[in-house]
């Protein structure tokens, strides 16, 4: 039958050239070319892995220093002095104002760039699209490759910054001028410098992988795979290349007019010499909307991956899942001005951007609703990645509720740079992307490192998360609309601010459970890697192409024989089969009728 | 497989085709690139809205050598197509690359001029406010992409030579002149905005 002809095997130099598995099953390949230069998506998602996760603790322990400071801003740390210069801490060892931008700065810029970013799309989205679609790699492993080693690059100059004269770059995440673009202003030129040149190497490192993955999944889908039978993640990661591809170049071009201002004199966002402050607010969040969702939809695709395998259910609304998604993209891109209101926005101008922001929190919501619909009335296995998937389900909940409060100008005129606003990005991005982010891990696990990981230590590991996340981040809320200030080194100092020293206490303390609690989880990992249970192919009872496969896949190239899809991923519970779950290479019996699509 | 089976895969995808794959590729990397000049240009759209004595007095730019300019550029888009055609029907296209190489070059060496002369009446970054930012930084930006695009283009001319797109698979000399097309294209709208307005 012609449509499901073999795929003929490419032809040399860019394209993959392992569509026929038996070429490389039998060259065994060189160390350097299996664990360094690998051009194997799988190698290349564990790279992602491991120095993603190492990022995660140097950003959390930023993190911990940033609550150190603001609960005990005079209380010094012994040793410190000796260990960093003078202008980062005092002779007794107490964090200077300046160090603390530095922790906050690059707490941010290493969470977004290095944690959230390359796990979500490095890893997940290099291990999960060629498998899940049925392909032997991706479109160009070169570039993936190279998407990799950018990456690092990127990393290490953003490490190295911590070390040049004046310290690591610290004028908050977000770069506003005229702070950022004035050395007298920031006082450490070469940091911000490196700060945009890190930034914009990790760019590309970006583009490399959105170049890839759109092409792999427009061009490389096995036969039968239609592009509404694709699993949510797929999906997800689809729409977040493509928001990556089209936004990240913009924050590319203003890093680099910053770092020309920063070091060529020029003027483009110097008003001295007519230039305009505003357009770098107004290119970087034209960049930064549509980055949250790039943060977002992979971590609800895999939510939505997550939750009919353990509710046994199909997915509510697949389409609409899409669709929703689709859309959330499209409007992520007209909304930025909502993260502007207070620079002297034209004031219709800022009811249009009110109204889009609150527009796209319809989409948002269908998807809540959805999640909720898979899992209502399902047969409920309360594994750790399905406990870490409602645990999203419920904290993104929180988030989207308090952008809606921002997303109308006169409140965010009051909440507008207060912790409310920390509050409300930690629900969305430690509620929505990071719990995503340990389900993902746990979930995919077996498959990746063909052993489990322990239950019990996941799920204690869960619930001291969601506890000690809420306990942190909940108060925040009440800080913020207490009138306290994000970005202040000293709460202490201000007359009004006294009073709520002790929620800030309280909140740090919480911080360190939390980020203590990380521990749990990285002495599972690596215990599990090496000595958990062996997996066996299927252990989630999951439907979706990965898992037909051996676990690990171990094969450059996966597939044995390209599979054929015979219908969409989330059929659990097909009413006349005999198991409550349908591979998706697994054709229906003939009397069998779907119900759905 | 029978008539059930079928019904149920559909229609399915067709085989991979790396050519078409490729060129697919290289055209969502045009898209974020014309991202990046998207960034770029908006931002001089914008600072040049905000200013109304945006040209400050005593910058002349030499409108006239540089439409020159661009017309080589433009010109070489087409010996390029023509370097294409002449691979699709399995002949060697070094010479009409090495035109292309050629007149590219020149583009270059004129801009090399342009600046060293602005360079010496006192003009550069750092100089007569945001124009002459955007200035440098777009024709820049601009000039590092044709210069990329001239060693795309030398590498095919090499390719050429040694024979390599004699057969169907000229998916290299495919890339390097879409991209070329591009940075042509870009050109026509920086000129537009710098030079005519
Ligand atoms: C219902 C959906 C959402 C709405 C209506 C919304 C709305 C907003 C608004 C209006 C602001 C600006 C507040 C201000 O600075 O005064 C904001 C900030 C922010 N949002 Fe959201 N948001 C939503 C979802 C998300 C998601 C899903 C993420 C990320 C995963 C996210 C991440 C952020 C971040 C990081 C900031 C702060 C940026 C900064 O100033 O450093 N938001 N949001
Ligand atoms: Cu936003």
């Amino acid at each position: 039958m012609a449509a499901v002809a073999e795929p003929r095997p490419l032809e040399s130099g860019v394209a993959p050239v392992a569509l026929d598995p038996h070429v490389h099953a039998h060259h065994e390949q060189g160390i350097f070319r299996t664990y360094i230069w690998s051009h194997d998506h799988k190698m290349i998602a564990k790279q992602y892995l491991l120095t993603a996760l190492f990022f995660l603790i140097v950003g959390g322990l930023l993190a911990m220093g940033v609550r150190y400071k603001i609960a005990f801003p005079n209380v010094p740390i012994y040793g410190l002095n000796w260990l960093l210069p003078s202008y980062m801490v005092s002779e007794e060892g107490v964090i200077l104002p300046q160090m603390y931008n530095m922790l906050f700065t690059m707490h941010a810029t290493v969470m977004v760039f290095f944690v959230v970013m390359p796990l979500l799309i490095g890893v997940f989205g290099n291990y999960l699209i060629p498998l899940q679609i049925g392909a032997p790699d991706m479109a160009f492993p070169f570039f993936n490759a190279l998407s990799y080693w950018l990456y690092a690059l990127s990393g290490v100059m953003i490490l190295c910054s911590f070390f040049v004269d004046g310290g690591a770059a610290a004028g908050g995440w977000t770069s506003y001028a005229p702070l950022s673009n004035n050395a007298a202003y920031n006082l450490t030129q070469k940091g911000q410098s490196l700060w945009c040149l890190g930034i914009f190497v990790n760019g590309l490192s970006s583009l490399s992988g959105a170049m890839n993955y759109i092409t792999t999944v427009i061009n490389m889908r096995a036969p039968g795979m239609r592009m509404f039978r694709m699993p949510l993640t797929v999906w997800a990661l689809f729409i977040t290349a493509l928001l990556l591809l089209l936004a990240v170049p913009v924050l590319g071009a203003a890093a680099s007019m910053l770092y020309l201002d920063l070091n060529f004199g020029t003027h483009f966002f110097q008003a001295s010499g007519g230039g305009d402050p505003l357009l770098w607010q107004h290119l970087f969040w034209f960049f930064g909307h549509p980055e949250v969702y790039i943060m977002i939809l992979p971590a609800m695709g895999i939510s939505s991956e997550i939750l009919p395998v353990f509710a046994r259910k199909p997915v509510f609304g697949y389409r609409a899942m899409v669709w929703a998604m689709a859309g959330i993209a499209i409007l992520g891109f007209i909304v930025w001005g909502h993260h502007m209101f207070v620079s002297g926005m034209n004031i219709t101008l800022s009811a249009v951007f009110s109204v889009s922001t609150m527009i796209i929190a319809v989409p948002s919501a269908i998807k809540t609703f959805n999640w909720m619909g898979t899992v209502w009335r399902g047969s409920v296995r309360f594994t750790t990645p399905m406990l870490f998937a409602l645990g999203f389900v419920s904290m993104f909940v929180i988030g989207g509720l308090s952008g809606i409060f921002m997303a109308s100008t006169p409140v965010d005129l009051f909440v507008h740079h207060t912790y409310f606003i920390v509050a409300h990005i930690h629900y969305v991005l430690f509620g929505g992307s990071i719990l995503n982010i340990y389900a993902a891990i746990y979930y995919w696990f077996p498959k990746m490192f063909g052993r489990m990981m322990n239950e019990t230590w996941g799920r204690i590991h869960f619930w001291i998360t969601l506890i000690f996340m809420n306990l942190t981040f909940f108060p925040m809320h009440n800080v913020g609309l207490g009138g306290m200030m994000r970005r202040i080194a000293d709460p202490t100092q201000y007359e009004h601010l006294r009073a709520l020293q002790p929620i800030n206490i309280f909140i740090t303390l919480s911080a360190f459970v939390l980020g203590a609690s990380t521990l749990i989880f990285f002495v599972n990992f690596f215990y599990s890697m090496f000595k958990g249970p062996k997996a066996p192919p299927n252990p989630w009872e999951a439907n979706t192409l990965e898992w037909t496969l051996p676990s690990p896949v171990t094969l450059h190239g996966n597939f044995e024989k390209t599979p054929t899809v015979y219908h969409g991923p989330y059929e659990y519970s097909v009413p006349g089969m005999d198991k409550d779950f349908l591979p998706q290479d697994e054709p229906l019996k003939p009397e069998v009728k779907l119900g759905g699509h | 497989m029978d008539a059930h089976a079928t019904a149920l895969i559909g229609p399915g995808l067709n085989p991979v085709q790396p050519n078409r794959m490729v060129r697919f590729g290289m055209f969502t990397f045009l898209a974020s690139e014309a991202m990046l000049f998207a960034g770029l240009i908006g931002g001089y759209i914008v600072l040049r809205l905000s200013n109304p004595n945006y040209i400050p007095a005593g910058v002349h730019l030499p409108v006239l050598q540089t439409l020159a300019a661009t017309a080589v550029l433009v010109g070489s888009s087409f010996t390029c197509i023509w370097g294409e055609r002449q691979a699709r029907a399995h002949k060697r296209p070094t010479w009409a690359l090495f035109i292309t190489i050629v007149m590219g070059s020149l583009f270059l060496l004129n801009q090399v001029f342009e600046w060293s002369h602005l360079y010496h009446e006192g003009i550069w970054f750092n100089t007569y406010g945001t124009f002459a930012s955007s200035f440098f930084t777009l024709t820049g930006f601009h000039g590092l992409h044709v210069f990329i695009g001239v060693l795309l283009l030398i590498a095919a001319w090499m390719l050429s030579l040694a024979g390599k797109f004699d057969g169907n698979n000229h998916n290299f000399l495919d890339c390097a002149s879409l991209y070329w097309h591009f940075v042509d294209i870009v050109w026509i709208v920086v000129f537009a905005i710098i030079y005519l307005w």
